[in-house]
């Protein structure tokens, strides 16, 4: 696996600390699945020396967007990034998430962690019916609400300070929709706190997390990244996920 | 100019070699390993270990900082499940051992008597364990007992990974060499600490170990200390990101070079590396690696 550079074809402001870049990549838009990563080269020296993971927030028509928080020195210098520079991009990295045929899936996204949800209803909405439960802290922050319309999910919204949708996080709002599914398959993003609390939740549902925990290489050759298991171990999760049973792992 | 060049007996294709824990075993990447003069694994012990609890890794200007804390999966699952695979690459083989008693040692290269080991190279510097670790790299007589120890049990080179936290690496690179090292690794990773926002320490084990490049200039210094010191070759290690960088330690005296940190940023590194040395050799019309190696003293 080797990076390439690929041409910036957009890059536009989602809300005041989230940024969404489109690039041209015809053969990874295709080989992409839900659940993978791309580990991003940020300034274009060796410093800082770590690539950034992003999890891929759709891909469709030879085109990959990513959408990521401004959190850090990586994510600011990624911000700078115009239309026609080239993205030094390793991936697609990690395991993709379970597909499931003739399913209820239920996702459920938290603040930035709706990002990866979105290429995930496009690559379930056929042969699946897709439910989707979307919270943030303010409407403003409530990204690509429009997006998943247009897959003809019809997302449940909820906002930490009520200004759309349910007042309150995406937990009630999250059981109510699972309650009323025959055997449903949970996938979520968000912050831990959240993921956490959604699995306690709905126990026993087994829910699938995408985990965007700090990590090394992506590759699995570090050993930098783990993610205790009940029951003692770690997961590797840039090799052995980022999307894990959230029921294994004791975190 | 030929590329290949001779450590301990071995032949190695190249002088370039992936450093310990940046190239876990050297198959998920095995396209650029064959590239290579040769692999070193990530560290074994006896017994599986753990490791530290995440987050294990943190970013300083140039660097990072690891409290990987030697996880690994020991010595019974490395040799029933990696060794067939790892005996199928196109290059040395040099597998790196940590023990928390001197004993230990011994027996990890007694029992890894395994035609396709070409090598072992004895990490008495691990920052990120509790036991053994940099406490054996800090004191030469423990050096040298830990490499006679070894020297007991196996013909195969044994290369004597040195620190340079709190101790001269000049002095523990000749403790090795009385205990019949081989030859020596310089460098591992230096002591660091990160802080989080709150002034508390951000990785799980605490403390860290520093690597890439701004451990360069000081690995070169330790390299050009370290072998006029002893007669065994230095294999040098810290900060490789490019064939000048190889350049560099070969010239501050190294036989090979290591390519640690660079890794996790891209996997080609390593290889490229090799390229970029080769095209560095033909581009000055060497004829042999005597040109270069220890070029720094020679010209002084
Ligand atoms: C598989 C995966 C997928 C991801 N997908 C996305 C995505 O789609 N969108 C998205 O926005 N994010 C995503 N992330 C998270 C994203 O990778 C990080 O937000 C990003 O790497 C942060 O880089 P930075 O340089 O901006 O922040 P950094 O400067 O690296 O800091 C990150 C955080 O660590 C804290 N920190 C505290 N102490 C230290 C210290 N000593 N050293 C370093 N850091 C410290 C910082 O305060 C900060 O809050 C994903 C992560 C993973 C693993
Ligand atoms: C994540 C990580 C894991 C490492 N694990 C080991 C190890 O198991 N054994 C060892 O001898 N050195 C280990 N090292 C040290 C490297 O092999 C190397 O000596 C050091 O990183 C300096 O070289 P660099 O700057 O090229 O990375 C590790 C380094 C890193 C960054
Ligand atoms: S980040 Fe390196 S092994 Fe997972």
């Amino acid at each position: 696996m080797r990076p390439v550079a690929y041409p910036v074809l957009a890059r536009r402001r989602l809300c005041p600390d989230v940024f969404l870049i489109e690039l041209d990549a015809p053969g990874l838009a295709q080989r992409v699945k839900p659940g993978q990563f791309l580990n991003i080269r940020v300034g274009d020296g060796p410093d800082p020396l770590l690539r950034r993971p992003l999890s891929v927030c759709d891909a469709d028509e030879g085109r990959v967007r990513l959408a990521f928080r401004v959190v850090g020195r990586g994510t600011a210098l990624l911000a700078r990034t115009r239309t026609g520079d080239r993205l030094d991009v390793l991936g697609p990295l990690g395991r993709p998430a379970p597909a499931p045929r003739n399913r209820n899936v239920l996702l459920v996204g938290g603040g930035i962690g709706i990002a990866p949800l979105l290429f995930t209803a496009r690559r379930l909405a056929t042969g699946n019916r897709v439910h989707a439960v979307l919270g943030a802290r303010t409407r403003e922050q409530l990204i690509l609400r429009r997006e998943f319309r247009a897959l003809g999910t019809k997302p449940i919204l909820t906002t930490d300070d009520g200004s759309l949708g349910f007042p309150g996080p995406v937990i009630e709002p999250a059981a109510d929709a699972a309650a009323k599914l025959d055997r449903p398959l949970v996938f979520t993003c968000g912050p831990k706190p959240m993921l956490r609390a959604l699995v306690r939740r709905l126990d026993p549902v087994p829910v699938w997390g995408f985990i965007e925990e700090r990590m090394g290489c992506g590759t699995g050759i570090c050993y930098c990244c783990a993610l205790p298991r009940k029951g003692g171990g770690w997961v590797r999760f840039c090799a052995d996920g980022p999307v894990v049973l959230l029921n294994e792992v004791a975190w | 100019m030929k590329m290949s060049v001779r450590l301990a007996g071995l032949e190695f294709a190249s002088p370039v070699l992936a450093a310990s824990g940046t190239w876990e075993f050297g198959l998920r990447f095995a396209d650029v390993s064959n590239q290579l003069g040769g692999i070193v694994t990530k560290g074994i012990t006896l017994e599986p270990r753990a490791g530290n609890p995440p987050p294990r890794i943190a970013e300083c200007p140039g660097g990072i900082i690891n409290s990987v804390g030697l996880e690994n999966p020991g010595l019974a699952t490395f040799v029933g499940h990696f060794l067939p695979r790892i005996g199928r690459l196109r290059c040395r083989v040099i597998v790196n051992v940590a023990g928390s008693r001197p004993g230990e040692y011994a027996e990890l290269v007694e029992r890894l008597a395994h035609p396709r080991v070409d090598a072992f190279e004895l990490n008495v510097s691990c920052p990120n364990v509790r036991e053994g670790g940099t406490a054996f790299g800090a004191s030469p007589a423990a050096v040298e007992r830990i490499t006679r120890l070894c020297r007991r049990r196996t013909k195969k080179p044994l290369i004597v990974k040195l620190t340079a936290n709190f101790v001269d690496p000049a002095e523990t690179a000749r403790a090795a060499e009385a205990g019949g090292a081989d030859a020596v690794t310089v460098l591992n990773t230096l002591f660091g600490l990160a802080l989080g926002p709150e002034g508390r320490p951000f990785l799980g084990g605490r403390t860290g170990g520093v690597s890439g490049p701004c451990l360069k200039p000081f690995a070169l210094y330790c390299v050009d200390r370290v072998a006029p010191a002893i007669g065994i070759p230095v294999v040098a290690c810290g900060g490789v990101m490019n064939g000048a960088d190889a350049a560099d330690f070969l010239s501050a005296g190294a036989r090979l070079v290591q390519v640690g940190s660079a890794s996790l940023a891209d996997p080609q590194a390593p290889g490229r590396v090799a390229r970029e040395l080769a095209t560095f050799c033909r581009a000055r019309r060497l004829r042999d690696w005597d040109d270069l190696v220890g070029r720094t003293r020679r010209e002084n």
